[in-house]
């Protein structure tokens, strides 16, 4: 049981800190649009995830 | 009426194609008095002015759209940044105000396929937003907190005697201690802020009990915590306070949500593009202008169909004006030259030229809506229902505690304040501050996905109590247009006719020439104009009496009023019209203008009465009657069947309109509403609905149009068309979206049923609060008892609410 004096001021800066990070996620708008970064796989525009290496590839040629 | 100005008409009016019209309606946006609202001004990283304008989109139909939009605006030169959110249908455009101007924007936007228009409600919007997140971290905070708490707090529930060392408990006291903090310092801070308020405006509203609750609840457990051989004694509540400050500000999450969707489906139709004018310079030469530029002296020219963009007087022309939305008259207003016009009516007749004698707040138009301003001022102040028992509950709450402080200091000094405390605390009204809102939320939501979109909660209260609805009867009973019942050939049409659709196919092709209602209706009864008989010449459109042509056999035929149809054959038209072409509006209007200018006057009020309504029109042939048609007004789906509902259930219904006694009372008795008012102003309709209140009855108001407002205003409750005008439906304290009578009655239900369920609340609250407060006085209350019972009692409020949705 004397693990308890550990735990619950652990668990207790835990909530702050998750109530903290709750705080900012809403504050940037992430509840906002919930659809929106599931959809955007589907936009054309979107550099694809390894977009970056093909200059890097290209660089590497010409190297 | 100088020449060049005639000119200047004809090629402005008539000669331009639509889209010079469109491009010229898109430079007038930018004008800094038209795009600033919604614009903000941002400073660039090299110090250069740029602006972040917000536009509402249309036509976005998936998620991909916002990216082809985006990619749209960006390719504008000057613009740096532009996001597009699908969800919203909005975007936010930065752009520098030296590289480009909002047209290029709405131009490009217009150009990928789709349309934006300035987003006039984005200030709004911004701070809806912020309250929706304040409000979403605040419950987040106070839910979370109290899970945590809960979970700390069960071993002293299930711990047997003796279980528990006493440092144990200690520490889980002090870690729920800890854990509450930030629920009372900044979740509960509403609470304590607006019983401040209300405190200081020396009022008791709800919210009063509610804080003195929480802070006597938090003080006792922070005592009995830290010092629990102090006169707190030692059981803390730290469960039922967090779970309670969660439980109520997940009520005011879901009517805060519901206030926004609200307020969103209005702003929907705020956002349009600017409202312009064409104004004449000294020159001739006509510019088009953004309605706020204008100012009294302004020369201005209002095309056909368009609204009169200010008040003042025809200087040029005669025509017909609808002013329905500001009379509620249904019938076109005669406007000889020199008549005064008012803006926000729309002309019907000819092309005109007017001079501005009034502008923006001078208008008539803006009139009505400062009347409406003060009417609502005038509101009869209904608390809502909870509000109304605070005052009373909070003194006898204080009475009780003292007392028995006072009794148990005689007793047993040293649980006098123990007492005291105890009562306060299970007082803490949870479960009655819950009552009320709780189930006007889930009702609000119940009704709003049923199509009526309620504004203030505390109209359903109101609404349950209606004794008397006034209805509005254009837009709200009716919907705007006429149409054809029926038609009877006489004899003599008989034989000119094969049946009946001929003749209505001769008819039409005919009123085809006119812009008036009742051949409207006629027309559209016959889409199909191009059908034999189309040919006509000579056509001459006479106000107040009808239309009159030559066919190619050289007969004439009239379609119009009754005495004038069979005159028989007259002198040629004053004004002939040789090509069989269409001719346009200007030169029908101005020849009929001129052949009866003497006796229209007269003629405008008494024969529009007869000429609608109910009464039939006519189509002669060479003075011999072939036809008579039946017009009537278009009534809403569902309306007869919503009334027949409503007076079944004992409502008094009466009729308020602007228009003519003859056509009110022709539909009054279609409708079977023994009470009907007509030709009201919107002074009258108020001293109407004054009249009604004075006499103690609860009135509720339907209406749509601006002539509407200050009696929405003005009446207990008030309902607005989803058509109808923007500032009846702001004004409103709920809009039916669908423009569905029979809608009224099912709010009307969820009304009743969610008064219903608030007593049921209130009494279960009360009888909690009357079972736990002997208990506690007489020191008899185990505190996981008073604990368990405020959980319970306010879960059992909740779940009750919750029926109202259905």
């Amino acid at each position: 049981m004397e693990s308890l004096y550990l735990l619950i001021p652990l668990s207790a800066a835990l909530v702050l800190i998750i109530i903290a990070v709750f705080g900012w996620a809403v504050h940037r708008g992430q509840f906002e649009e919930l659809d929106a970064e599931a959809e955007r796989i589907l936009t054309d525009e979107t550099p694809g995830l390894d977009g970056h290496q093909s200059k890097i590839s290209v660089r590497a040629e010409k190297s | 009426m100088p020449t060049d100005t005639a000119a200047a008409i004809t090629t402005v009016l008539f000669d331009s194609a639509p889209h010079a019209h469109a491009d010229a309606v898109l430079a007038v946006l930018d004008d800094p008095a038209e795009f600033g609202g919604c614009t903000r001004w941002l400073q660039s990283a090299t110090g250069q002015p740029l602006a972040e304008t917000t536009l509402a989109l249309a036509g976005l139909h998936c998620a991909a759209c916002s990216g082809l939009i985006e990619q749209a605006l960006r390719s504008v030169g000057g613009v740096q940044q532009a996001v597009v959110s699908a969800a919203s249908e909005r975007a936010t455009v930065v752009w520098n105000p030296a590289h480009t101007r909002p047209s290029a924007l709405i131009a490009a936007v217009r150009a990928a396929g789709y349309d934006a228009v300035p987003d006039a409600a984005a200030p709004a919007r911004a701070l809806r937003q912020q309250a929706h997140r304040q409000a979403l971290w605040r419950l987040f905070v106070a839910a979370f907190c109290a899970m945590q708490i809960m979970m700390l707090a069960t071993p002293s529930y299930v711990a047997g005697p003796g279980e528990l060392a006493p440092d144990m408990r200690q520490l889980l006291n002090w870690g729920s201690w800890l854990i509450s903090l930030p629920v009372m310092a900044f979740s509960a801070g509403p609470f304590f802020r607006s019983a401040w308020v209300a405190l200081r405006a020396r009022r008791i509203g709800m919210d009063v009990p509610v804080a003195l609750g929480v802070a006597i609840t938090f003080v006792a457990s922070t005592g009995a915590t830290f010092a629990p051989e102090s006169v707190f004694g030692h059981e803390v509540y730290f469960d039922s306070l967090t779970m309670f400050v969660s439980f109520l500000l997940g009520a005011r999450y879901l009517e805060l949500r519901a206030r926004h969707r609200a307020a969103e489906a209005l702003e929907s139709s705020l956002a349009r593009l600017p409202e312009t004018a064409w104004r004449l310079g000294p020159d001739g030469q006509a510019t088009v202008v953004s309605v706020q530029r204008l100012r009294p002296g302004d020369l201005l020219r209002v095309p056909l169909g368009q609204a009169f963009p200010a008040d003042g007087v025809l200087e040029e022309g005669h025509t017909r004006a609808d002013e329905a939305l500001l009379t509620g008259e249904s019938a076109p207003v005669d406007k000889p030259l020199g008549a005064a016009v008012v803006a926000g009516s729309t002309n019907l007749g000819a092309p005109v030229l007017m001079r501005v004698q009034r502008v923006g707040g001078d208008t008539r138009l803006q009139a009505i809506v400062s009347m409406m301003k003060s009417a609502s001022a005038q509101r009869p102040a209904s608390a809502m229902l909870a509000d109304r028992w605070a005052a009373p509950f909070l003194w006898t709450v204080l009475l009780l505690a003292a007392a028995s402080a006072a009794v148990w200091s005689l007793i047993d000094p040293t649980r006098a304040v123990w007492v005291a405390v105890a009562v306060l605390i299970v007082t803490c009204p949870c479960a009655l501050s819950l009552a009320a809102p709780a189930t006007l939320v889930a009702a609000a939501r119940g009704l709003a996905r049923r199509g009526v979109l309620l504004q203030r909660l505390d109209a359903l209260e109101r609404l349950a109590k209606v004794q008397q609805i006034f209805l509005d009867k254009t837009g709200t009973l009716t919907e705007d247009r006429l149409q054809l019942r029926g038609l009877k050939l006489t004899p003599a049409g008989q034989s000119v006719f094969e049946d009946d659709g001929a003749a209505l196919a001769r008819a039409a092709s005919l009123a085809a020439w006119s812009s008036h209602p009742v051949a409207r209706a006629l027309v559209s009864a016959w889409p199909d104009t191009s059908a034999p008989g189309a040919a006509w010449q000579a056509v001459e459109e006479v106000a107040g009496s009808g239309l009159r042509a030559l066919d190619t056999d050289d007969r004439e035929w009239r379609l119009g009023a009754a005495g004038w149809v069979t005159e028989g054959r007259v002198a040629v038209a004053a004004d002939p019209v040789d090509e069989p072409d269409r001719v346009d509006a200007a030169d029908r209007a101005d020849g009929a203008h001129r052949a009866h200018r003497a006796d229209e006057a007269d003629e405008a009020d008494g024969t529009a009465a007869a000429e609608l309504g109910e009464s039939p029109l006519h189509l002669a042939c060479d003075g011999r009657l072939m036809v008579s048609f039946q017009i009537e007004e278009t009534l809403r789906p569902g309306t007869l069947e919503a009334l027949q509902a409503l007076r079944e259930e004992g409502l008094q219904l009466t009729l308020l309109t602007g228009d003519a006694p003859a056509r009110a009372q022709a539909l009054a008795q279609r409708l079977q509403v023994a009470d009907w008012h007509a030709r009201v102003t919107p002074e009258d309709k108020l001293a109407v609905i004054t009249r009604a209140q004075q006499a103690g009855r609860t009135v509720a108001m339907v209406g749509d149009g601006i002539n509407d407002a200050p009696v929405l205003a003005r009446a207990d409750v008030s309902l607005a068309m989803g058509q109808g005008a923007l500032v009846s439906r702001g004004q409103a304290d709920a809009v039916i979206t669908s423009n569905d009578l029979r809608d009224l009655l099912r709010a009307r239900a969820t009304a009743l049923k969610a008064v219903r369920i608030v007593r049921q609340n209130m009494l279960w609250a009360a009888s909690y609060n009357a079972t736990c407060i002997p208990l506690a006085v007489l020191g008899w209350l185990p505190p996981w008892a008073a604990g368990l019972g405020m959980a319970v009692s306010s879960l059992l409020v909740i779940a009750n609410a919750m029926r109202a949705a259905r």
